[in-house]
C-alpha cells in the first residue's frame, strides 16, 4: 500500500504579526514557517496505517516558501520518503489551484493508494482542497474523519458530523481528510527518524515536472479572485490579565466583574 | 438582472437545518429581488419542509427523491445537484457550511471549472457582482472574495446567518427531476450514524463552565464540575474532551454540539476553534488560558492568561468565600 500525504506550511500563530501583516509575505522569514497542524494529523493517520499495513509513506510539500524543513520533520515522525513540489508560479490562496497542482503531483508519482490531508489550512480555514481533489480524481473521499479502520481490504471511517459521527466504508484507493482528534494527533519525532531525516534525499520538482505552467497554476488562472484583505475592528472592550501570580489574577478578575457588575452564578 | 440562487436545502434531524435558513433570511435581507431556488434530496420529501422552505423565501423546489439519497454521500449527492443546476442555471448555488455542505459546494464547483468561497459569514452584490467576505486568521482578518466563471459557489460559516423569526412566505413551486443511480455512484457506503446522547439540555442555561483539551484529563473534569455547581450553572466542553470521553457528549458545544445562550460563559483550555465558538452566544464570556495568542481571547470579554490548573482552585476558594 502506498499513501501520499498532502502537508502544507503556513506562518507560525504565534509570530507577532498581527491582522493584515500576517499575511504579508515580505515580513515573514522562513523560519517562522510551520507544518499546519492539521497536515501533521494527516501524517499520523498515515503513520497508524502503516504500523498496521506496512504502508509506504510520502509526504508531499507544495505550499509555503522552501517547503524543505518541513519535509524533513514528517521524515522525522516516520514518512518513507519526501518530494518538495515548489515554484514561483504556484498560486495556492486558491484551493482549486491547489487541487490542480496535486492532480499533477499524483499523476506523476503515478502508484499510489491512499491520499490523506488535513481538514483545513489553520491560518485561512480553507477546507476545499480535499474534495475538490476527489472529484478532480473520480475517487471516492471522506471529510473530517476522526478514525480510519481497516476492515478487509476496505477502510471504515468515523468522521465528525452534526449532532454525532457517522461511519463510512470506502475502498481503500481514495482521498480522506483527517481532523485533530485523539486518533490523529501527532507523534513526537524520534531519534531514529532525525537521523533519517537528516540522510533523506528529498527531490524537487517544479511545473515543468508536474506539467503544468503558469497559465494553469499561476494567479491568472485562479477563478477566485482576491479583492481584499482588512483587520476585522473588535468593538467590545475586553479585560485581559496577562501578568502576575495566579492569586492575584483571580483577584483581579472578580474585582474587575464586581465593578462592571457582572454576577457570577444566577 | 435578477439574480437566481439555488440553495441546498438539508434537513437535519427532521427539520430545514436552522443555518440553511439563515442564508435565506441573509439573501433576501441584502437582495431582495433575488429568486431562490432549493433543492431537496432525500428518499422521501416531507410536505413540512417544502412549506418551511417557502415561508423562509425559496420560491421554486426541485426535487430529487431516490432511496440512494437516504442518507448523504457525496457521489449521488453531487450528480442530483449536478441535475438541477443544470436545468435552472442559477447564478449563485450556497449552502450552510455543515459537513454535508462543506463536502458537496467544492465538488460542484469543481464540475464547473471555477473554486468556491468557503466559510463566508457575509455576502454582498455589487452591481451584479456577487462579493464573499470570509474571516481567517483567527478571525482577525476579513478576506473579500469574487469568483470568476457564470455560476459562483459558496459556503457559510455555521452560525453566521440568523433565521428569520416572522417569515412571510408562500407556498413554492415543487419540480421532480429524476436521476438515477448505478453501483459505481455508492462506492463509499454508509455504515451508520452514531447519534451523541443529549441527555442534558444546555440551550436554557444560564451559567456553562466549559473545559477543553488544556483541561488534560477526565479526573481533571471534577475542578470544572464543581465551580459550575457552586455557579448553580451546567458544564459544558470541546469536542476535544467528548472525543476522548472526559466528559459525556451530551456537554459537547458547538456546530456538531449544542448551541448555548448563557449569560455568562467561562472557558476553560480552550482554543477557540470557529467550530466551537459558533455554537455560543454569550453575554459575557470569560477565557482562561495558557496562551495569550489563543483566539477565544478574541471573543472574551474578560480574560486570564495562565494555567487553568492553578486558576481554578484558586477561583473555586473565593467563589466559596
Ligand atoms: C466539521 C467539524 C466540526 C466540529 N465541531 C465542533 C463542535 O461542535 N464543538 C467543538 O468544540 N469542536 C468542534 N470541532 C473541533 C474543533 O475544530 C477543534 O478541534 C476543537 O474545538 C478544539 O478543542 P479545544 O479548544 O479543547 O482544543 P485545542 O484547540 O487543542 O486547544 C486547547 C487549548 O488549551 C490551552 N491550554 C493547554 N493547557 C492549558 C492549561 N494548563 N491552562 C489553560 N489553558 C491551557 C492551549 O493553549 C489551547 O489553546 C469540529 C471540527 C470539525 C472538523
Amino acid at each position: 500500500m502506498k499513501i501520499v500525504v498532502f502537508i502544507s506550511q503556513i506562518v507560525n500563530p504565534q509570530v507577532k504579526l498581527q491582522g493584515v501583516d500576517y499575511f504579508d509575505s515580505s515580513r515573514v522569514n522562513e523560519d517562522d514557517l510551520i507544518i499546519n497542524p492539521y497536515g501533521k494529523n494527516a501524517i499520523e493517520g498515515a503513520l497508524k496505517l502503516k504500523e498496521i499495513l506496512g504502508a509506504d509513506v510520502t509526504a508531499v510539500c507544495s505550499k509555503g516558501l522552501k517547503p524543505n524543513k518541513a519535509l524533513r520533520e514528517a521524515i522525522a515522525m516516520g514518512c518513507d520518503n519526501a518530494i518538495e513540489v515548489a515554484d514561483e508560479t504556484f498560486y495556492t490562496e486558491d484551493p482549486l489551484i491547489l487541487a490542480k497542482i496535486y492532480t499533477n503531483i499524483l499523476e506523476k508519482i503515478e502508484e499510489f493508494d491512499l491520499v490523506l490531508l488535513g481538514v483545513e489550512e489553520q491560518s485561512t480555514s480553507s477546507y476545499a482542497t480535499a474534495a475538490m481533489l476527489a472529484e478532480k480524481l473520480n475517487l471516492p473521499s471522506v471529510l473530517y474523519a476522526e478514525e480510519i479502520e481497516i476492515q478487509g481490504d476496505k477502510l471504515r471511517v468515523g468522521h465528525v458530523l452534526e449532532g454525532g459521527r457517522k461511519i463510512v466504508e470506502m475502498p481503500m484507493k481514495g482521498i480522506i481528510s483527517c481532523s485533530d482528534s485523539q486518533f490523529f494527533i501527532p507523534r513526537y519525532t524520534t531519534m531514529k527518524g532525525i537521523l533519517n531525516a537528516k540522510r533523506a534525499e528529498i527531490p524537487i520538482w517544479n511545473a515543468a515536472d508536474i506539467g503544468v505552467s503558469a497559465s494553469v497554476v499561476g494567479e491568472e488562472a485562479a477563478s477566485l479572485k482576491q479583492i481584499s484583505l482588512s483587520n476585522i475592528v473588535i468593538e467590545k472592550e475586553s479585560f485581559i490579565i496577562k501578568e502576575g501570580e495566579p492569586e492575584e489574577q483571580v483577584d483581579k478578575l472578580l474585582a474587575k466583574l464586581k465593578e462592571d457588575g457582572v454576577k457570577l452564578g444566577v | 438582472m435578477k439574480m437566481k440562487a439555488l440553495i441546498f436545502l438539508q434537513i437535519r434531524e427532521d427539520l430545514v437545518e436552522e443555518n440553511t435558513l439563515g442564508i435565506l433570511n441573509k439573501l433576501i435581507e441584502t437582495n431582495p429581488s433575488i429568486e431562490i431556488h432549493g433543492a431537496l434530496l432525500r428518499d422521501q420529501i416531507k410536505s413540512e419542509w417544502v412549506e418551511e422552505a417557502g415561508k423562509h423565501g425559496v420560491k421554486k423546489i426541485h426535487t430529487v427523491k431516490a432511496s440512494e439519497l437516504e442518507v448523504y454521500l457525496s457521489i449521488p449527492y453531487v450528480k442530483s445537484m449536478l441535475e438541477i443546476i443544470k436545468d435552472i442555471e442559477p447564478n449563485l448555488v450556497i449552502a450552510a457550511g455543515t459537513v454535508y455542505g462543506e463536502d458537496l459546494i467544492p465538488r460542484l464547483a469543481v464540475q464547473h471549472g471555477v473554486s468556491c468561497a468557503e466559510r463566508i459569514t457575509d455576502i454582498t452584490f455589487d452591481s451584479g457582482e456577487i462579493i464573499f467576505h470570509s474571516p481567517v486568521r483567527d478571525d482577525q482578518v476579513m478576506k473579500a472574495t469574487k469568483i470568476v466563471g457564470p455560476i459562483k459557489f459558496a459556503t457559510t460559516r455555521t452560525g453566521a446567518f440568523f433565521v428569520n423569526e416572522n417569515p412571510s412566505g408562500s407556498s413554492p413551486e415543487v419540480t421532480e427531476v429524476s436521476v438515477t443511480f448505478d453501483e459505481d455512484d455508492m462506492v463509499v457506503k454508509h455504515i451508520e450514524i452514531k447519534k451523541a446522547e443529549r441527555t442534558v439540555n444546555l440551550k436554557d442555561a444560564k451559567v456553562i463552565v466549559a473545559g477543553g483539551r488544556g483541561v488534560g484529563g477526565k479526573e481533571n473534569f471534577q475542578i470544572i464540575k464543581e465551580i459550575a455547581k457552586l455557579l448553580d450553572g451546567e458544564i459544558g466542553a470541546t469536542r476535544a474532551c467528548t472525543d476522548v470521553h472526559w466528559i459525556e457528549e451530551t456537554y459537547e458545544i458547538g456546530q456538531t454540539g449544542q448551541s448555548v445562550s448563557p449569560d455568562l460563559y467561562i472557558g476553560a483550555g480552550i482554543s477557540g476553534a470557529p467550530q466551537h465558538m459558533s455554537g455560543i452566544k454569550a453575554k459575557t464570556l470569560i477565557a482562561i488560558n495558557t496562551d495569550e495568542g489563543a483566539p477565544i481571547f478574541n471573543y472574551a470579554d474578560y480574560g486570564i492568561v495562565g494555567d487553568m490548573h492553578l486558576i481554578l482552585p484558586i477561583l473555586k476558594k473565593k467563589l466559596e468565600g
